[in-house]
């Protein structure tokens, strides 16, 4: 090895490190300062990038359907034997259902319960996953200027996908529930003991802190807990697989199966306003199954 | 015209790093395109040049993930500078010896991403590190090596570096 041609002199050199060492000071002192600062641009640079994102999300999109429509389709018969069977079951569970809601109708009008307004909700699609690997994350195509922001909870028919941490004027980002990051009041529906579900590292999920005295089991589902803010009350999470009670333990936990697959999402649904605000909320709809466009 | 280059390479990178690489990961890792492009515009156009498109890099992808932006323009930004100054203090760089600083470097900013990590415990860390921090880091060591033997075949990169 032997010294290269300089290309700039070395007062490039130390400006460089100067500066570099400006940044770190600045980071480490003025943190939030420096994110403020930062934050005034990204409106308008997350504007500039959506537009080859969605680019490349929508011939991504293309490819993966044409993929799906024309390649992907054996064992199409057996899974449409399948389902057909399933639908038969679930019609004979819906006509129980129905029953059920004729009953709870009745019951409600009698007991005169105010009439809960839904949440309004935003349909937004998924464009892309964290930049890094470390975290468990999806970004949308909906932002500031559709009127996300962080902290809101996000959910497909299925039920929960995550939480919305990181918005852009165009673009947002959703932590899964399965990141060991993210944090979700839940209840488990049968018992009605409350915990906390987080993502475990193996790509699923866990609720925490559950007492000790709950008679939990596996296959119980847990649900939102409406508790803490983002989500309302009874949204499915997942189902628990396996109960772990340690000896001499404060509380008990359990691994759940999440409900939704997150790492197939494609549409979600993004909840900006909890019960009692829906209405007022500008350009959103108040129906879980008719999201605004 | 360079910079133009590089405002459409950070443009670019976006889409490429969160909408078409995860499609090409490997047990679910997949190479950092930010950290190899800060590394490889260090050392073709030095440190001044490598730490503001690294930080221009690193801003832009942590727009488009849930970590910490500090740490992005940390990692971008120093490799940008560190290639700079390796660059110009070693005129004989292979692919293979560039592929193992960018393993080394991404190992390191990798180690640092997990000690930020809250609430982790030595296993749950240690997990971390042989399940992300180390592929990922053989990922972007490999990217790079096949990137620079595939310039080199194409243009005399030592003159390129030197130019």
């Amino acid at each position: 090895m032997w010294m290269a041609n300089t290309r700039s002199s070395s007062g490039a050199r130390r400006l460089a490190l100067a500066c570099f060492a400006l940044l770190l000071v600045a980071l480490f002192l003025l943190p939030v300062q420096i994110q403020g600062l930062l934050e005034y641009l990204d409106g308008p640079v997350g504007h500039v990038v959506r537009i080859p994102l969605e680019a490349i999300a929508s011939i991504d999109a293309g490819i993966a359907d044409r993929w799906q429509q024309y390649v992907a389709l054996q064992g199409v018969r057996e899974e449409n034997q399948q389902l057909r069977k399933e639908i038969e079951w679930l019609r004979g569970q819906n006509s129980q259902l129905r029953e059920s809601a004729a009953a709870t109708e009745r019951l409600t009008a009698l007991l005169q319960f105010k009439e809960q307004a839904l949440p309004t909700m935003v349909a937004a699609q998924v464009i892309g996953r964290d930049a890094t690997n470390r975290y468990r994350a999806i970004i949308l195509n909906k932002g500031e200027s559709d009127g996300i922001k962080p902290d809101m909870g996000v959910i497909t028919p299925a039920g929960v996908v995550g939480r919305v941490v990181k918005t852009t004027g165009a673009s947002s980002v959703v932590l899964l529930v399965t990141d060991p990051n993210n944090a979700i009041a839940g209840l488990i529906q049968r018992t009605r003991d409350e915990g906390i579900v987080e993502g475990t590292q193996q790509g699923l999920a866990q609720l925490k802190y559950i007492p000790l005295l709950s008679t939990l089991r596996d296959g119980d589902r847990v649900v939102t807990s409406g508790l803490v803010g983002g989500f309302p009350r009874g949204l499915a999470i997942g189902t628990i697989t396996r109960i772990d009670k340690q000896e001499g333990a404060l509380f008990q936990s359990a691994e759940l199966l999440p409900e939704v697959d997150v790492s197939r999402v494609e549409e979600v649904l993004v909840i900006q306003a909890s019960y009692g605000q829906s209405r007022k909320a500008a350009g959103g709809v108040d129906l879980p199954g008719k999201p605004s466009p | 015209m360079k910079y133009l280059l590089y405002l459409i390479l950070v443009l670019l990178l976006v889409p490429v790093q969160t909408t078409l690489l995860p499609h090409l990961s490997v047990w679910n890792i997949k190479p950092d395109l930010g950290l190899v492009a800060a590394a490889f515009i260090g050392l073709f156009s030095g440190e001044m040049e490598g730490l503001l498109a690294g930080l221009a890099i690193g801003w832009v992808l942590s727009l488009f993930s849930a970590g910490e932006l500090w740490l992005s323009l940390l990692t971008n930004g120093g490799v940008g500078l560190l290639a700079g100054f390796l660059g110009r203090q070693v005129s004989q760089v292979t692919s293979i010896s560039l592929g193992v600083a960018l393993l080394l470097v991404s190992l390191a900013s990798g180690l640092l991403a997990v000690a930020n990590f809250k609430n982790l415990d030595l296993s749950q860390m240690w997990w971390m590190v042989e399940s992300i921090v180390l592929p990922q880091a053989c990922f972007d060591g490999a990217v790079g090596t096949g990137l620079y033997w595939l310039l080199s075949q194409r243009f005399d990169v030592t003159r390129l570096r030197t130019e």
